[in-house]
């Protein structure tokens, strides 16, 4: 029997809307029953080649329809996908893969890191790789995507699945110690998929433009919400061309759009608004972090018949928590508005009991939507589910209307553009310089990225080292997006009588 | 070598890459598929050509066949300047 599973509702889906458009991707427009088809032939490939029920499966695919195709088809298959930064390293991306036991890797061959992966891990990992040329599954010419497009011919396969195993791992965080794989359920996914479609009353009209990347929550919603609705998701990988996005927005007549605070202050820079008819547009959503009242005024002002959602989320809870409805946004600015359907949120002090209207604490929720736990990590996984209830972390009131305010952050965690980044990856990285003596890294505040990245840096006594080596070292080592932007060398850190580093204090060092 | 082409080299070496090795840069390396600038880096990049260069970068010109290589900024400049 088929539970109510996305797999279920994308095979549902494309029953109902066959020959709408559910992926566009530069020249390709693939349909629904296009790309079920492939979601089957994908799946029968990995159950052919030795895929077992609850076999990890990691992706390291850029946003693309082979990217879509796979993702639903282990979970087709039974398996348990595990989508990865496609900016990371290589020592980031071994990590999880070791971390999460993966039997398979499916990469794209076009990867940076294609070549040392293939290398370390081609003996004891199933590889399937999509190859460069690839511009759909019936066109591929190498490897054993091929063998892909050979092995089926049917667009049937059971999906008697149990909706409260594992349906998928997010890691939100890098090499430091142990990575936290966040662990989601097929019901995880559905429900919060379930809620999103309803607040956002989504159709199968709608068509989004997508700059997300799928391997973070935020972009993952996107993806699954739509294909639910029967949708059009439209990819733009890049946001290096901002006019790029607004002139596919005009030529696709796209009815949405979402971003987090960056991508509306690059666009704003950079684009005038006024130079294109963005009159297709039904609805804006903006997450990952605050942004300006001055700037949401500004979207808003450009766009006055889009609907502008803020929303609050984190990939603990699958991706939604809260949005607020758009006809509150001036009313109630500065909110994230209320629980998504069938969620709550409690506010609640260090004793764990909930507080009164106005009174700040920490927030925690419960809805089906939390996740399972951290991947192969009781202990993690019991600080933060309490009694059935999420610990977040995030600090916040709520108003005599149940309206949620975010106050700050309790965990040492940066936010730069959409991307969650740990002071404890960086410095990591910069203390294996050998003329280090000490680090100590910092999110200071940016007007673009909301904050970027400050190393602050004691070097070895009597040693010359300049910036320039530790960038070299860090471009080497980390990701793009988790470069320093500012690096400062200093004598003494300060740090508490325990000699904890104070972090706050390091914004102001120069 | 010219001189813009020297210009760019070292500006993309020093600001993106942290090295004086010529060998790590080559001139049709595309700046996005290498990871070597990202979209915050390519507005530096801009504000660089636009204040060296003394060119101004229009919205529907920032596209990569004028700015993702070294190659092609060196034949954007040749063009503004012509």
């Amino acid at each position: 029997m088929e539970s109510q599973t996305i797999v279920a509702n994308l095979k549902a889906t494309a029953q109902r809307y066959k020959d709408n458009e559910a992926i566009v991707y530069k020249d390709r427009r693939v349909t629904y029953s296009q790309l079920w088809f492939d979601v089957c032939r994908i799946a029968d490939f990995l159950k052919q080649n030795g895929l077992q029920d609850g076999d990890r499966v990691t992706l390291v695919v850029e946003n693309s329809p082979e990217f879509v195709a796979s993702y639903y088809a282990v979970l087709a298959a039974k398996g348990v996908v595990v989508a990865l930064n496609t900016a990371a390293k290589h020592r980031d991306i071994a990590n999880w893969l070791n971390h999460c036991g993966a039997n398979w890797l499916i990469i794209d061959e076009k990867h940076g890191e294609f070549a040392q992966l293939h290398e370390t891990f081609n003996d004891e990992i199933n590889l399937l790789i999509v190859p460069k040329d690839s511009d759909s599954l019936n066109t591929v010419s190498s490897n054993n995507w091929r063998e892909v497009n050979n092995s089926y011919t049917d667009s049937t396969i059971p999906l008697d699945i149990d909706p409260n195993k594992p349906a998928a791992i997010i890691y939100t965080s890098g090499t430091t110690g142990t990575p936290k794989g966040v662990t989601l359920s097929h019901i995880n996914l559905s429900s919060n998929v379930s809620s999103i479609v309803a607040y956002l009353g989504l159709v199968s009209d709608d068509r989004i433009l997508n700059i997300l990347p799928f391997y973070y929550s935020y972009g993952n919603s996107v993806l699954h919400t739509h294909l639910a609705a029967g949708a059009t998701v439209i990819l733009e990988n890049s946001l290096t061309y901002p006019h790029v996005i607004l002139e596919k927005i005009v030529a696709e007549r796209a009815t949405a759009f979402s971003g987090v605070p960056s991508t509306f202050t690059l666009l704003l820079r950079r684009v005038d608004f006024n130079n294109y008819d963005l009159s297709s547009l039904r609805y804006i959503t903006q997450a990952g972090g605050p942004m300006t009242p001055h700037h949401i005024k500004q979207i808003t002002d450009f766009l006055p018949d889009a609907s502008f959602f803020v929303m609050y989320g984190q990939t603990e809870a699958t991706a939604r928590i809260s949005y607020l409805p758009p006809e509150q946004l001036f009313e109630k600015l500065g909110s994230v508005g209320i629980p998504i359907p069938g969620e709550e949120i409690e506010i609640r002090n260090n004793k764990n009991q909930a507080v009164k209207v106005n009174e700040k604490g920490e927030i925690y929720v419960s809805g089906d939507n939390v996740m399972l736990g951290y991947w192969r990590n009781e202990a993690l996984t019991s600080e933060v589910i309490v009694d059935g209830w999420l610990k977040t972390g995030d600090l916040a009131y709520k108003d005599e209307d149940g309206y949620v305010y975010i106050t700050g952050r309790s965990s040492d965690m940066m936010k730069v553009g959409a991307h969650r980044i740990s002071p404890k990856e960086i410095e990591e990285v910069i203390s294996e310089i050998p003329a280090v003596s000490e680090v100590a890294v910092v999110g200071v505040p940016d007007p673009m990225l909301g904050e970027c990245i400050k190393a602050v840096v004691i070097p070895n006594l009597g040693v010359d080292l300049s910036k320039r080596e530790i960038m070299a070292h860090c471009k080497k080592n980390l990701a793009i997006y988790k470069l320093p932007k500012l690096v400062v060398f200093t004598t003494e850190l300060p740090k508490t009588a325990s000699g904890k580093v104070r972090r706050f204090m390091l914004i102001d060092i120069d | 070598m010219s001189d813009a082409e020297t210009q760019v080299r070292n500006y993309i070496l020093d600001n993106f890459l942290f090295t004086e090795d010529q060998s790590q840069l080559a001139n049709d390396d595309s700046f996005l598929e290498k990871g070597i600038v990202d979209s915050t880096g390519m507005l530096e990049v801009i504000l660089f050509l636009e204040d060296d260069f003394e060119i101004t970068v229009k919205d529907d010109e920032m596209v990569p066949a004028n700015l993702d290589s070294v190659s092609n900024i060196l034949k954007f400049i040749q063009s503004k300047q012509a």
